[in-house]
């Protein structure tokens, strides 16, 4: 667990951005998912100690966020939402101040500030000025300023704002590289769902300062009652026939594609499934768990209803 | 040709992290080589010593042709009240020490503030104390050094040339003292510029604002010694009561230059005097002001600014709280 929410609420004058949120952030790298407004963006800068909670209170690497201060800050990186950078300095001198902010001795700050623009993809652009940088370039220096000092904990934040299709494929890339087997745990808030699925285990979902989901991806993906999708070479009105005889039901179709969810152990599906193809002289093209899309899931939970949490 | 052996995947850093102290230090070391790199900076630095490289040249001419190789005192630098000399090197560089201020100081919050770059400082292990004091310090020492180097410069001129002269009898302490006079407006100028600074996005128009504050106070000034002059001047007979005059004459001080001024006048314990005592003009030197009300405006003002920069300092902009 890299961070516990007990009864956390931040208010901003009259409006509630946070209300009496409760729950932890496992190890691994976290999806933040949620509608604008939803209050992504303040959990992350009350998590990081910039928002001083109203009432409740957080951990995060075990320090409680109201007292910890610098010592919490050592061991975080943060890539905020906004473009920022330091004025007139060049990519690798921002960098190594960065590391050099953190703790870092300035002759490894500068060494490693070498090292992290190359991840980022900006080895060759080290020596220009940051403020001549196009965006995409900008997003990268700002989780190369967030992983100089290597962090326990990453918070990025919309990283992948601004960036085109092939800067997207290597941040995510190396967002998932970082947050799998190298001893550094990442939440990342986004709005764009296929980002999150790409590089989270975990998701949670927050819609108006509250959590309303909470698991792992597959899990908010699995549907009720595990139905099946079965793609046959054609329509066979003798296998749906069949299926509906052995007890299943039909839940929606296209044309040769079916999904059904049928009693019984999963392998006793599949058995059942096969059969009345041979039976009915129907060939399977396709067959798989059915699941929702994590689009589906995430409005599903967004959906006015009752907080689900999957275990 | 097969693929590098080597491991070129993240790895991330396990060395040494430093206690989070001292961060002030990073960040005044930062701003100040960011500083000295500006296009101008050498220039104004250089130029701000006109007067004494001026003086170093009148002297040695004075010494080398009014005294018979240097066999004789001369009579002109046997006259010369040496502190005024450094008042007037001090006064007359501090308009390049406050271009230079508003080069290298009034917009570091302001620009940080416009690149959202207190997001990167506040999410490191550093505080607005941290940031606030780093770029106070680092505006400090550059102002300072810049006025330091050609007062000491032409004091060991001075002091290696003119001591035949009285340079050394005729004031102990003036070493302590020279500090202290290139300190205080390099203090005064880091507290404006930060708490100005901080009160823009944008680091033009603040120093637009310091500028506007900086001119329009010295105009103010000029009419007041206009008057100050005009009434002292006529053959010695006062026109204004002697209330007013002093009035008058405290009021020649209320600028940023007249401030920086009737501090150095009062730190060095004289009223000022041309080249040579007693010459062209020397009945218009305005007296040294009170020191307590003027220590008291000088420490007001800085405290302020530095007020108004820690409580615009935010990591966040938080609306509405």
């Amino acid at each position: 667990m890299i961070a516990s929410l007990q009864k956390l609420t931040v208010k901003y004058g009259s409006f509630t951005a946070l209300n009496e949120l409760t729950g932890e952030i496992p190890e691994g790298c976290v999806g933040l998912l949620g509608p604008n407004g939803a209050g992504k963006t303040t959990l992350l800068k009350t998590l990081l100690g910039f928002v001083r909670p109203f009432s409740g209170s957080a951990t995060v690497l075990g320090e409680d966020v109201t007292h910890a201060g610098r010592a919490l800050r050592q061991r975080v990186g943060l890539m905020p939402e906004q473009d920022c950078h330091i004025p007139g300095l060049s990519a690798v001198s921002f960098v190594a101040f960065a590391g050099e902010l953190a703790g870092m001795p300035s002759a490894q700050a500068l060494r490693r500030a070498h090292e992290v623009l190359e991840y980022c993809g900006l080895g060759e652009a080290r020596y220009r000025d940051v403020d001549t940088f196009s965006t995409g370039m900008r997003q990268r220096i700002k989780l190369a300023q967030a992983l100089v000092h290597g962090p326990k904990l990453l918070l990025l934040d919309e990283p992948t704002n601004g960036l085109d299709p092939r800067g997207r494929e290597e941040i995510l890339e190396l967002i998932r590289a970082i947050s799998h087997g190298k001893e550094i745990n990442v939440v990342i808030s986004s709005h764009l769902l296929p980002d999150i699925e790409r590089v989270s285990d975990v998701a949670i979902v927050l819609v108006g300062g509250q959590i309303r989901a909470t698991g792992r991806i597959s899990d908010l993906k699995r549907l009720d009652g595990q139905p099946v999708d079965v793609e046959l070479r054609e329509p066979s009105e003798t296998f749906v026939s069949r299926v509906v005889a052995l007890g299943g039901k039909i839940q929606s179709g296209r044309p040769s594609a079916y999904r059904i969810q049928m009693p019984g152990k999963p392998e006793e599906v599949l058995a059942a499934l096969f059969g009345a193809a041979r039976d009915t002289g129907s060939q399977i093209r396709g067959f798989q768990h059915a699941e929702r899309s994590l689009e589906d899931a995430f409005m599903l939970a967004v959906a006015p209803s009752s907080p689900t949490e999957v275990p | 040709m097969p693929g590098p052996i080597a491991d070129l995947s993240y790895r991330n850093y396990t060395g040494l992290l430093e206690p989070p102290l001292w961060r002030w230090w990073v960040i005044a070391k930062m701003t100040m080589r960011t500083s000295i790199k500006k296009k101008g900076f050498w220039a104004l630095a250089v130029l701000s010593a006109y007067w004494y490289v001026f003086l170093g040249v009148i002297f040695y001419f004075i010494e080398t042709l009014g005294s018979g190789a240097g066999v004789a005192l001369s009579p002109v630098l046997a006259k010369i009240v040496w502190r005024d000399q450094f008042l007037n090197g001090f006064n007359l560089s501090q308009l390049f020490l406050f271009v230079l201020a508003l080069l290298i100081g009034v917009g570091t919050i302001s620009n940080d503030s416009r690149a959202h770059a207190l997001l990167v400082y506040l999410s490191k292990p550093c505080t607005k104390a941290d940031y606030l004091i780093g770029k106070w310090v680092a505006i400090f020492l550059i102002l300072a050094a810049v006025g330091a180097v050609p007062t000491f410069l032409f004091y060991g001129y001075c002091a290696l040339s003119y001591s035949r002269y009285g340079f050394f009898t005729s004031e102990p302490f003036l070493v302590a003292k020279l500090i202290e006079m290139v300190m205080l407006p390099a203090a005064f100028h880091a507290s404006v510029c930060l708490g100005v600074s901080s009160l823009f996005n944008q680091g033009r128009l603040a120093g637009a604002a310091y500028a506007g504050i900086y001119f329009m106070t010295g105009a103010f000034v000029l009419m007041m010694r206009a008057v100050y002059a005009v009434d002292t001047s006529l053959n010695g007979r006062r026109h204004l009561p002697q209330t007013a005059i002093h009035m008058i004459g405290t009021l020649t001080y209320a600028s940023v230059n007249g401030l920086e001024n009737a501090l150095a006048k009062i730190v060095l314990d004289t009223d000022g005097s041309g080249l040579v005592p007693g010459g062209r003009g020397a009945g218009a030197v305005v007296p040294a002001p009170d020191g307590l009300p003027f220590g008291i405006v000088y420490v007001a003002i800085c405290a302020i600014c530095l007020l108004i920069a820690w409580s615009r300092i935010r990591a966040v902009e938080v609306v509405g709280r």
